[in-house]
């Protein structure tokens, strides 16, 4: 390493293999993935997000909620992401092409959101969120930072939060969530990944090779031919 | 080989170092303790989440995000460049030159983090990993690093020796690899950003060429530097420096998949970051035999070396067999993942460093520490503390991520599970938090007595070798 400038060069081609590697290479496979078009439903997907939700991901950003809540969920045979109802498929990378900053996130202290509002048998509405944004559970903090409590004045605001029991507001008042709780939630109302999308399909399992056939291959090439 | 260590050298090239590297130094320790603080928040945060969460400015994930933003812009880069700028100045054979650009450069630095922290906490986080700042920050951060590193590459371009030492390979490396980094990440994410998911692969290729080409290169200058002065050997295996050094440079920001294994990127990008996790342990191999002699010793500093290249390499081989799909599918997302950031940066980095420092600061002020009671305690905590914390966390996320992998176990059972762990690593975040405010503390009071030039010992020094670097055995 006597030859400062053959050093140099070293550092700078290792560095840019990796960048021109990773960070170009998967820009160019999926830089330009474009929507899909469902004949079937005469729209394509992922659905462009509503502004209210576009704002509201900045503030699930901001809050930094991706510390605890992941939104990937992973393929069906790995991990139990589809056993506890975050979702069907895996989530895959057209899921993400309209989102300005994608929270994948890296724990799951909470549960995955990805498809928030596409859970089966029924997903959580507005009311169920703002109520637990608002007043927590055991294992979510209650962000009562995001609510205005104030007196009625006139006619009770229609968005007021409905509580209950020790929750409720003293006689008068009222409990509002703010335009950031109300943008939060529609982003959380947005999330839904229902749609299957040909590569979200998980391959068909190759079937045994039968004695005497041409291995799994031509079994798919069959089957194929059949649908 | 006690004759060699109790006579610490202390040049005249020193004299020129001590002010750029002492300001370095001290925010350095400014910021360990800050992160300390908000990481113990963080800790608690998992055990009783209402805890400070009507707090807007620290939500859990604000304060995640500003206590690792504390720890690697703050701690880590403050105090890996010093020990790096000494470093490229002392084998260079020459006067620490450009001093004040450092000094500017360290109070931009600073202030830079410091708006940072607060853009971070008022909600203008960037949700990218090792990447929190704010964007309107990442600029200034960009100029003031040029303007502190100019010193360290004069050292390296006027060096009076015929030939290199690894030590300043690697501080070199991380003194130019930083900003191309940090710049094309930039670029990338913020001033002109790519679409969807792959801005989570530009992301990780950030993160993990920060960790790999930057934090672990300023600490390793730091190891290789120490290790051979204080043992007062030349390093075995030596020939083998160069291989390990270019396969940590030219494999090192591959590893970026491997956090998005199973994710809603290519496949081949994960199973990249899984092949260049496992070659990656050549260099840890090669980092552990050359240093080896680190863990044959007594004395503060190599102690403090030799627990963080321990860390060092339990990490690289951690690193490499859980980045395996069979074993992250279970410790994906889990408190695991976290229990092997802290081996590697509180553990493996934090430690060099502090036997680094341990080893720079006597000869930067001239005068032994101020206290030798307060490394020995400082060493108790830090090491008990990691060895905690590691641990804890780790079997956290081990029970967390089988409980995951039981679709009908509820979350409330999951941290009810989970939370003698977290009390331990509670705990543990308390401990290093005491030991890290001892060395804050110890430094602030021998700085000072430098400064005031109190009863200055001309004839020797270094009152007592022995609790600068006991060389005891």
């Amino acid at each position: 390493m006597k030859n400062g400038f053959v050093f140099f060069t070293g550092l700078f081609v290792a560095l840019a293999a990796s960048w021109g590697g990773i960070v170009l290479g998967s820009h160019r496979q999926l830089g330009s993935l474009a929507p899909f078009y469902s004949d079937g439903d005469s729209a394509s997907f992922p659905a462009r997000p509503a502004g209210l939700a576009a704002r509201g991901q900045l503030v699930y950003a901001d809050l930094g909620c991706a510390a605890c809540h992941t939104q990937q969920v992973r393929r069906p045979d790995f991990g139990t992401d589809k056993a506890r109802g975050w979702g069907d498929r895996q989530s895959v990378a057209r899921d993400y092409i309209f989102q300005v900053r994608p929270q994948l996130g890296a724990s799951r202290i909470g549960p995955d959101l990805a498809n928030l509002a596409g859970r089966k048998p029924s997903p959580m509405d507005d009311e169920d969120l703002f109520k637990l944004l608002y007043a927590g559970t055991a294992t979510h903090p209650a962000y009562k930072f995001l609510f205005d409590e104030r007196a009625i004045v006139g006619q009770p605001t229609d968005t007021r939060l409905r509580l209950t029991g020790s929750l409720a507001p003293a006689a008068g008042r009222e409990i509002v969530p703010t335009e950031r709780a109300q943008t939060l939630v529609a982003y959380l109302l947005s999330l839904n990944t229902t749609f299957e999308f040909p590569e979200a399909r998980p391959l068909p399992k190759p079937p045994a090779p039968a004695p005497g056939a041409h291995g799994a291959h031509g079994a798919k090439k069959k089957e194929e031919a059949k649908k | 080989m006690s004759s060699v260590s109790s006579q610490p050298e202390v040049t005249a090239h020193d004299a020129a170092a001590r002010g750029p590297i002492l300001l370095l130094l001290g925010s350095a320790l400014k910021w360990l303790v800050l992160a300390g603080v908000l990481s113990l928040v963080t800790s608690i945060q998992l055990i009783k989440p209402d805890f400070l969460a009507d707090c807007s400015v620290l939500t859990h994930g604000r304060a995640v995000a500003l206590a690792e933003t504390a720890f690697v812009y703050g701690w880590l880069a403050n105090a890996g460049l010093g020990v790096a700028l000494w470093v490229l100045a002392r084998l260079g054979g020459e006067a620490l030159r450009a001093g004040n650009w450092t000094m500017v450069g360290t109070a931009f630095w600073n202030l830079g983090v410091t708006v940072g922290c607060i853009g971070i906490a008022t909600g203008d986080a960037t949700s990218f990993s090792l990447l929190q700042l704010p964007r309107y920050v990442q600029p200034l951060l960009a100029v003031a690093y040029a303007a502190i590193g100019v010193g360290g590459v004069l050292a390296w371009t006027g060096r009076r020796t015929a030939g290199t030492y690894a030590s300043q390979w690697y501080a070199v490396a991380a003194l130019f690899l930083f900003p191309w980094l940090f710049t094309a990440a930039q670029v990338v994410l913020f001033w002109s950003p790519v679409r969807g998911t792959m801005q989570a692969v530009a992301a990780g290729w950030f993160a993990q060429g920060a960790w790999t080409l930057w934090l672990a290169p300023l600490a390793l200058s730091g190891a290789y530097y120490v290790v051979p002065k204080v043992t007062g050997r030349t390093l075995p295996s030596y020939d083998f420096a160069g291989l390990g050094f270019w396969t940590l440079i030219f494999t090192g920001a591959w590893t970026g998949g491997r956090h998005l294994i199973g994710g809603p990127v290519p496949a081949w990008i994960p199973t990249l970051g899984i092949v260049a996790c496992s070659l990656l342990l050549f260099h840890t191999l090669i980092v552990g035999l050359n240093l080896r002699g680190a863990f044959f010793q007594s004395g503060a500093v190599l102690k403090f070396t030799a627990f963080g290249l321990a860390a060092y390499l339990a990490g690289g081989v951690l690193d490499a067999l859980f980045s395996f799909r069979s074993l992250a599918e279970i410790t994906q997302f889990t408190h695991f993942t976290t229990a092997q950031q802290q081996l590697a940066f509180t553990g493996g980095l934090s430690m060099m460093l502090f036997g680094s420092i341990y080893f720079a600061v006597p000869r930067l002020t001239g005068r032994a520490w101020a206290s030798g009671g307060m490394i020995s305690l400082h060493k108790l905590a830090a090491t008990g503390g990691v060895l905690v914390l590691v641990g804890s966390l780790a079997m956290a996320g081990w029970i967390q991520g089988h409980a995951l992998a039981e679709a009908k176990t509820s979350f409330a059972e999951i941290s009810a599970r989970t939370r003698p762990w977290l009390l331990a690593a509670t705990a543990a975040q308390a401990l290093l938090l005491f030991g890290n405010l001892l060395l804050a503390v110890n430094f602030l009071r021998s700085v000072c007595a430098c400064c005031c030039g109190e009863s200055a010992p001309t004839a020797s020094p270094f009152r007592a070798p022995g609790v600068m670097e006991a060389p005891a055995s």
